[in-house]
């Protein structure tokens, strides 16, 4: 068995960058070498889950780089490398070039510094690392069309990480130091600023209007990825400053509900499948943030969930849901997304239901009925999966054969996934699932599916997109000085 | 003062981007905005004093308060590299997107592109 040893760490962070720039120099066996990494970090992440202690990593000093690895980021680690192989192997036969594969295995690696940051300073220049290997990845095709939604990304996220900057050096000046712990001494103004730039980079609540477009506009895998793992990263920034910091939990779970209830609203009225996903992205993250404390488990089945539906959503015939439903899809690949889609409307034998019990069992009782709506809304909006035309006479296209073995490793895991939480399965959580899910069914078969409601999309202009963060920094800075000047009075 | 200056030029750079019309002016706002993190960073710096922080000799004793602190100016460099590459990937982006909007007005691209 190997022992999880600082050198272990240090260079398995490193790996995917040498190998992802490897992969331009060996063109020929760039698959190869991208599959290797993948191994490497499932690998890494079983041992995080082995390992009895955390492992806290300190270069220099307290204002050097600050690195935690525990089963916490375990779970995120192992989604990014479970989805990351997921799309190698998806995109295995694809005629895509070594390019791709650098800017996967770069942002792959990117994504894992990600996860083990315990200071922002590391943290922003992962995120900024991870902005720059997404917008590649988006502008693949080299489409004006994407190029500009490339383009679009990168303005408000740049935007968002320069206020972040602005709060790190705010906590700098409180603390001589960069750790997630100074938050709990710097001043409000500091927690509004470096929520912003998480907020908006992990796509939460209004500051979140970003990613759906966005992740509509990118290729098949690469919205996989951008949704299963990328904004994940950023969330987990929040989830450990929610965990070292108790002041700002409030607002982390306030945040959560929120962005739960405003995602679904969209997701339930949307017609569009891969917005659709997107904006079911937006609200998932909620159910993530809304109990920091068990944070992993939901991340690892949403991500799993969200790489195989989108990945399942790029081989339907068309994206519309309305001529979906005139014409039947094949059945293999209609019982793929069936899988999915059961999984995180959270019924029973699939990972989904566990982290579902597991995350209302970590409610406050005041975010408890909204969370609930949300979960009921999830299951509207997943009804339209699970109720499109099916027949086994249709033969399925040419590329669901390269679906097959990305869907044996995210549904697999799902399966396996639902080990972690075995307690979930009793009499009461079972019936609540269950109840939960034939709402949301008769609802979508009673109302929803007949109107037809177009919600406006003025607010994703970039304007308004960079506009809506200036007004989220009053709100968190009010919402934090509510929360900690009481504190600070006592005190 | 110098810090209001400073988060002035950050404003500035902000309402640049909010209120300009054009893609390339709404780049050049975004950078005066990181100009003015930038500049914080350096103001935060200079709060214990200006000398650079070298002993000339090892005998010297370090007395607090004239040095300035190293480390924001070490973590803004960083900053600086990483945005200046984010800024010229944001112009070879333009410049492709100039092929098929010569105007490069936001209003016109947004229009064409979003449904």
């Amino acid at each position: 068995m190997i022992e999880l040893t600082p050198a272990l760490t240090i260079t398995w962070v490193a790996i995917p960058f040498f190998i992802g720039f490897s992969i331009s120099l060996l063109p020929q066996l760039d698959r190869l070498l991208a599959f290797v990494v993948t191994l490497v970090s499932i690998a890494y992440a079983g041992l995080l889950f082995v390992a009895q202690s955390p492992q806290q990593l300190e270069l220099i000093d307290n204002f050097g780089v600050t690195l935690i690895a525990d089963s916490l980021s375990g779970f995120f680690i192992l989604t990014n490398g479970l989805v990351t192989l997921a799309i190698l192997l998806y995109c295995w036969r694809s005629d895509k070039t070594a390019f791709f594969y650098t800017q996967l295995i770069l942002l792959h690696g990117s994504v894992n510094a990600a996860f083990l940051c315990a200071d922002f300073v590391s943290l922003y220049v992962a995120l900024e690392v991870i902005s720059i290997a997404s917008f590649l990845l988006v502008t693949y095709s080299r489409s004006a069309r994407s190029i500009w939604f490339g383009l679009r990304y990168l303005f408000i996220s740049n935007t968002a990480m320069l206020f972040y900057l602005v709060g790190v050096a705010l906590v700098y000046k409180a603390t001589d130091s960069f750790r997630f712990e100074g938050l709990s001494v710097a001043p409000p103004e500091a927690i509004a600023l470096i929520f912003l730039g998480l907020l908006v980079k992990g796509g939460i609540f209004v500051s979140g209007l970003w990613l759906p477009q966005t992740h509509t506009e990118a290729d098949t895998p690469v919205s996989a990825m951008l949704s299963g793992v990328v904004v994940k990263v950023a969330i987990l920034g929040l989830v450990r400053c929610a965990l070292v910091v108790p002041e700002v939990e409030p607002i982390v779970r306030m945040m959560g509900v929120a962005t739960a209830l405003f995602g679904v609203g969209y997701a339930v009225f949307e017609k569009d499948s891969k917005r659709m996903l997107a904006f079911h992205t937006v609200s998932q993250l909620g159910f993530v943030l809304a109990a920091p404390p068990v944070a992993g488990f939901y991340a690892l089945t949403h991500g799993l969930v969200k790489a195989a539906l989108f990945l399942v959503a790029g081989s339907l015939p068309s994206r519309n849901f309305k001529e979906l439903n005139q014409q039947p899809i094949a059945r293999s690949l209609w019982l793929m997304g069936v899988i999915a889609a059961f999984s995180i409307s959270g019924l029973p034998l699939l990972a989904g239901f566990g982290a579902k019990t597991l995350t209302v069992k970590a409610l406050l009782p005041w975010q408890a009925i909204a969370m609930n709506i949300a979960a009921v809304g999830t299951a509207i909006s997943f009804a339209k999966f699970i109720f499109l035309p099916q027949s086994g006479a249709v033969t399925a296209p040419e590329k669901v054969k390269n679906l097959w073995p990305s869907m044996v490793i995210l549904l697999g895991g799902l399966f396996i996934a639902n080990g972690f939480y075995p307690e979930a399965y009793s009499l009461e959580n079972i019936a609540k699932a269950l109840i939960t899910i034939v709402i949301g069914w008769a609802l979508y078969l009673a109302v929803i599916k007949k109107i037809s409601l177009k919600l406006p999309r003025m607010f994703e202009r970039l304007e308004h997109l960079i506009g809506v963060m200036s007004l989220t920094a009053v709100g968190l800075f009010l919402l934090a000085i509510l929360l900690t000047v009481p504190e600070g009075a006592g005190g | 003062m110098l810090e209001a200056c400073v988060f002035f030029t950050v404003l500035c750079g902000f309402f640049g981007l909010i209120f300009k019309k054009n893609l390339v002016m709404k780049i050049i706002a975004m950078d005066v905005m990181s100009t003015g993190t930038i500049a914080y960073y350096v103001a935060a710096a200079a709060r214990g004093g200006l000398m650079v922080p070298i002993a000339e000799n090892p005998e010297a004793s370090l007395t607090a308060g004239s040095y300035a602190d190293p480390v924001p100016q070490s973590i803004v460099l960083t900053a600086i590299v990483i945005g200046f590459s984010i800024q010229s990937l944001m112009l070879v982006g333009v410049m492709k997107l100039a092929k098929d909007n010569p105007t490069l007005e936001v209003e016109a691209i947004e229009r064409s592109y979003l449904p």
